[in-house]
C-alpha cells in the first residue's frame, strides 16, 4: 500500500520509494529509507499530511505520500 | 597557532544554529534576511581567551550532497582552506536526523565539534543522552549547549580551541569493531561501511591517490565517487570500471542511517514519550478544518496590531516631526540662509524623509509579528495549512511562505522563493509575490484612506491586502511558465517543535529590518526627495516658483493622459507614481512635496491634501483607484533588482515589470470606470 492510503495515528514501515530521483534523494537525506518507521500524525482529506520520521515532523504533499510504499 | 581561527557553523535547518551564532557575535554583523532561514554567508568576529576567531554561519542543510545551492555553497566553503574547524550544531531533540549531517562532516576530514543544542527539550520529554558514549562513537568532542539560555557557550569555544590544535583524532570505540575486513577501519573512522563497500572505497582510493596526490581527504573523494556525486565526478574524474558503474548513493545513505540507529540505541536513554506540547498546539493549528480559520485569525490579529498600536505610536512621531520641521525652519531663518536652501531642507528633505520616518512604528510592529511567527515555528505550518489552496494553483504549499513574507518586504520574500525546488514554480512565485502588499505601501494606504475614508480607513486599507492576495493568486494560477507539463506537488517541509520565540533572535531580526528602513530613508528616499525638489523648483527657464513650469510638471503632464482613464489624470499623481518606483513610500513624500504640505500625515496635513485634491475634482473613488494602482504597479527598484538576480533572466524581469504595469492600469481603470458609473446613477 502507499502511505497515502494509511490512517491517522498509525505507524508504517517504508518498503520502497517510487518517485523520481530528485524526490527520492530529498526523502533519503531526511532519513526516509527502506525499513524506516513512519507515523501519520494528521492529514487533510485528499491532500497533504503530517508525518513523523525519526522523531521529526514533516508536512508532505499528496504525490509524495502516494509514491512512498509502506507496510503496516 | 594562527592569528585568527576560522570557525564554520553548520547544521540542519531549525537546529538553533543562528541563535547560537548570534549569542557569540551579537548584532555586530550582517545577518540573514529573515529568521530561521540563512541564505547568505554571515560573518562575525569574536575573541575568546585572547584568541581571535572569525565565525561564519552557513545555510541550514540536511545533507552534504550537491543537489541544492545551499549544500554546494556549504561544501565548497568547508572544503576550502578558509575553515580551520567546524561547529556542527545539532538539535538534540532530533538527534537521529541531525546525526546524518554530522556523519558527513566528520567524513569530510576537517576537525568537527558537535554542539548539542536544545537539551532542555530533551529533558522535558523525559529523555536522556549519554554524553560519555556519544563522543566515543563519533570520535569528536560533544558539548551540550543552550543557545537560548546561553549556557555552555564558553565550554564549546574552549573545546574548539583545544580540538583545532590537536592533530590526533580521538579514539573511536564501537561494539562492532574488529570485523573480518583486511583493513580494519573502525579505529580510524567513525563511519565504516559494509565490507564490500569498504573494498570499493579502497580500490577507488588507490586510483584517486595516484591521480590526485595532493587532495587532502582521498577517502571522502572515493565515497563521493561511489555516490556518483555530480561535482566530484566533474572535478575529479577517475576510472570507475569494475567498482562504481552504478551510483551506490542509496546504499550508502542506508548504511549511514543504520549506524545512526546503532548510536541512538546506545546513547538515547529512556525513550518513553511524554505528551508533547507541539502535538497539542498542532491539534488546533494544523487541524483539517480549523487550520485555515486559525491562520486567518492570526493574520487578522497581526494587521490589527499593525494598524492600532502602530498608529497610536505614530501620533508621537508626528508631533516630533512637526517640532523638528518648525525648529529647522526657524533655525535656518535666524542663520539668514537663502530661501532656496531653507525650502530644500524643510520642504524637500525633512518633509520627504521625515514623513517616511513616522511610519517606523507600523513597520516595527509588522516585522515584530512576522519574526514571532517565524521563530515560534508557525511559519512552516502555514505551508501545510495552505497546501490545498496552493495545489489548486499547481504550486506547493511552500510557495505560500514567500507570499506571506511579502507582507513585510518584497525583497526577502522574492529571495525566500529559493526554497522552491522547481524552476517554473519559483518563477511563478517570484512574479506573484510582489503583488502581496508590502509594508512600504502601507503609508500610501494610511494617507489616502484616512484622508478620503475617515470612517472606514481600516477597512479601505485592509481591502488592499485582500486584493493583493487575490491578484497574486490569480497571477500564479494563470501565468504559464515552461512546458506546462503535469508535475508532482512537491510539498516537503519540516515542521519544527514549537518554541517560545527567542528575544535576542527577534531583536536582531527586527533591528535589521528597522536598519534597512532607516538606511532607505537616509539614502534612496533622501536622494529621491532632493531630486524631486529640484525637478519641482527648476524648469526650462531656470529656478521657478511656479510649480506648473517645473520639469516635474512637464514629465507629469506627458504621462498623465495615460493615467486619466483610471481617474489619475493629474500630473502631480503621475510624478508621485514615477518617483514611487525608487521606493513605494516615496509616493507619500512626493505628494507632500508636490502639494507643498509639511507633515502630511497629521490631521491638518491630511485636511490640506484633501482640500488640494478635491479642488481638482478628486474624490474618494479617485483615491481608491490611486491605492489600487500603488498596490499593483511596478515594485520598487530594490525588488526589481532582486527579481533580476533571482531569476537571472532579463526576460522574466521585464515580464514582471510589464505584468505589474498592465495589471495596475487595468484594475484601477476598471474600478474607476465602474465606480464612477455607479456613483453617477446614485
Amino acid at each position: 500500500m502507499s502511505l497515502a492510503d494509511g490512517t491517522v495515528g498509525s505507524s508504517y514501515t517504508v518498503k520502497n520509494i517510487c518517485l523520481d530521483e530528485a524526490a527520492k534523494r530529498r526523502l533519503e537525506v531526511l532519513g526516509m529509507v527502506q525499513g524506516t518507521s513512519v507515523q501519520i500524525l494528521t492529514r487533510k482529506r485528499g491532500s497533504a499530511m503530517v508525518i513523523k520520521v525519526r522523531g521529526t515532523r514533516f508536512a508532505i504533499g499528496k504525490e509524495f505520500a502516494m509514491g512512498i510504499n509502506v507496510e503496516a | 597557532m594562527k592569528d585568527v581561527i576560522n570557525v564554520a557553523f553548520i547544521g540542519n535547518p531549525n537546529c538553533g544554529k543562528t541563535t547560537l551564532f548570534n549569542a557569540y557575535t551579537g548584532a555586530k554583523l550582517k545577518v540573514a534576511n529573515w529568521p530561521g532561514v540563512t541564505v547568505e554567508k554571515k560573518e562575525g568576529q569574536f575573541e575568546f581567551e585572547g584568541q581571535k576567531m572569525k565565525l561564519v554561519d552557513l545555510p541550514g542543510i540536511y545533507s552534504l550532497t550537491s543537489y541544492t545551492m545551499e549544500e554546494k555553497l556549504s561544501r565548497q566553503y568547508v572544503l576550502g582552506d578558509d575553515v580551520d574547524i567546524i561547529i556542527d550544531v545539532v538539535d538534540a531533540s532530533s538527534l537521529e536526523r541531525n546525526l546524518y549531517l554530522a556523519l558527513q562532516f566528520i567524513e569530510l576530514g576537517k576537525p568537527v565539534v558537535l554542539a548539542l543544542n536544545m537539551m532542555d527539550i530533551v529533558e522535558e520529554r523525559g529523555m536522556e543522552i549519554d554524553l560519555h558514549r556519544l563522543p566515543e562513537m563519533l570520535g569528536i568532542p560533544v558539548i551540550p549547549v543552550s543557545a537560548r539560555k546561553k549556557t555552555g557557550l564558553d565550554i564549546l569555544m574552549h573545546a574548539v580551541l583545544h580540538h583545532v590544535q590537536s592533530s590526533k583524532a580521538d579514539p573511536i570505540e564501537h561494539h562492532h569493531a574488529g570485523g573480518k575486513h583486511i583493513h580494519d577501519h573502525h579505529a580510524e573512522y567513525a563511519m565504516v561501511y559494509s565490507d564490500d563497500i569498504e573494498d570499493k572505497i579502497d580500490i577507488l582510493s588507490s586510483r584517486l591517490k595516484e591521480k590526485y596526490p595532493d587532495f587532502a581527504n582521498i577517502r571522502w573523494l572515493a565515497i563521493k565517487t561511489l555516490e556518483h556525486d555530480e561535482e566530484v565526478l566533474k572535478e575529479y574524474p577517475i576510472d570507475m570500471s569494475g567498482v562504481a558503474e552504478n551510483s551506490l548513493e542509496t546504499e550508502l545513505v542506508n548504511q549511514k542511517f543504520s549506524f545512526i540507529e546503532e548510536i541512538i540505541g546506545e546513547v538515547l536513554v529512556n525513550k518513553d514519550k511524554k505528551s508533547q506540547t507541539t502535538d497539542k498546539i498542532d491539534a488546533v493549528l494544523t487541524h483539517p478544518v480549523w487550520g485555515v480559520p486559525a491562520f486567518l485569525l492570526i493574520m487578522a490579529f497581526v494587521f490589527f496590531l499593525t494598524f492600532t498600536v502602530g498608529d497610536f505610536l505614530k501620533g508621537y512621531f508626528e508631533i516630533a516631526l512637526e517640532w523638528v520641521s518648525n525648529g529647522a525652519s526657524e533655525l535656518l531663518l535666524s542663520l539668514g540662509v537663502s530661501d532656496w536652501i531653507r525650502s530644500l531642507v524643510v520642504d524637500g528633505i525633512i518633509a520627504g524623509v521625515g514623513g517616511i520616518l513616522t511610519f517606523l512604528p507600523n513597520i516595527f510592529i509588522l516585522f515584530l509579528a512576522l519574526a514571532f511567527l517565524e521563530d515560534s515555528g508557525y511559519m512552516s505550518r502555514v505551508a501545510y495549512v495552505m497546501d490545498s489552496l496552493m495545489s489548486k494553483l499547481g504550486l506547493s504549499g511552500r510557495a505560500f511562505i514567500p507570499m506571506l513574507l511579502g507582507f513585510g518586504c518584497s525583497v526577502p520574500a522574492v529571495m525566500a522563493s529559493r526554497a522552491l525546488e522547481d524552476k517554473s514554480d519559483r518563477i511563478r512565485t517570484i512574479l506573484a509575490t510582489p503583488f502581496m502588499s508590502c509594508s512600504a505601501r502601507l503609508p500610501i494606504y494610511v494617507l489616502l484612506s484616512e484622508t478620503f475614508f475617515p470612517h472606514n480607513a481600516m477597512i479601505a486599507a485592509y481591502s488592499m491586502y485582500v486584493i493583493g492576495i487575490v491578484v497574486a493568486i490569480a497571477v500564479a494560477k494563470f501565468i504559464k511558465i515552461g512546458k506546462g507539463k503535469k508535475k508532482t506537488n512537491t510539498l516537503l517541509i519540516e515542521l519544527p517543535e514549537y518554541k517560545t520565540p527567542n528575544a535576542h533572535t527577534i531583536f536582531i531580526y527586527v533591528w535589521e529590518k528597522i536598519k534597512d528602513y532607516l538606511t532607505k530613508a537616509g539614502t534612496t528616499i533622501f536622494i529621491a526627495s532632493i531630486v524631486l525638489w529640484v525637478l519641482l523648483n527648476f524648469g526650462p527657464s531656470g529656478m521657478t516658483s511656479y510649480i506648473n513650469e517645473s520639469y516635474a510638471a512637464y514629465i507629469g503632464k506627458f504621462i498623465a493622459p495615460a493615467l486619466a482613464p483610471a481617474g489619475l489624470g493629474q500630473w502631480q499623481l503621475a510624478v508621485a507614481l514615477i518617483s514611487g518606483i525608487a521606493a513605494k513610500e516615496v509616493v507619500v513624500s512626493s505628494l507632500s512635496v508636490l502639494y507643498g504640505i509639511g507633515n502630511i500625515l497629521s490631521a491638518e496635513g491630511m485636511a490640506s491634501l484633501a482640500t488640494a485634491l478635491s479642488a481638482t475634482g478628486f474624490t474618494a473613488i479617485n483615491a481608491y483607484s490611486m491605492m489600487l494602482f500603488c498596490l499593483l504597479y511596478v515594485p520598487c527598484i530594490a525588488t526589481v533588482a532582486t527579481i533580476k538576480r533571482e531569476t537571472n533572466s532579463l526576460k522574466y524581469t521585464w515580464l514582471s515589470i510589464g505584468l505589474h504595469i498592465a495589471t495596475a492600469w487595468l484594475v484601477s481603470t476598471l474600478f474607476y470606470q465602474v465606480a464612477s458609473l455607479i456613483a453617477g446613477i446614485l
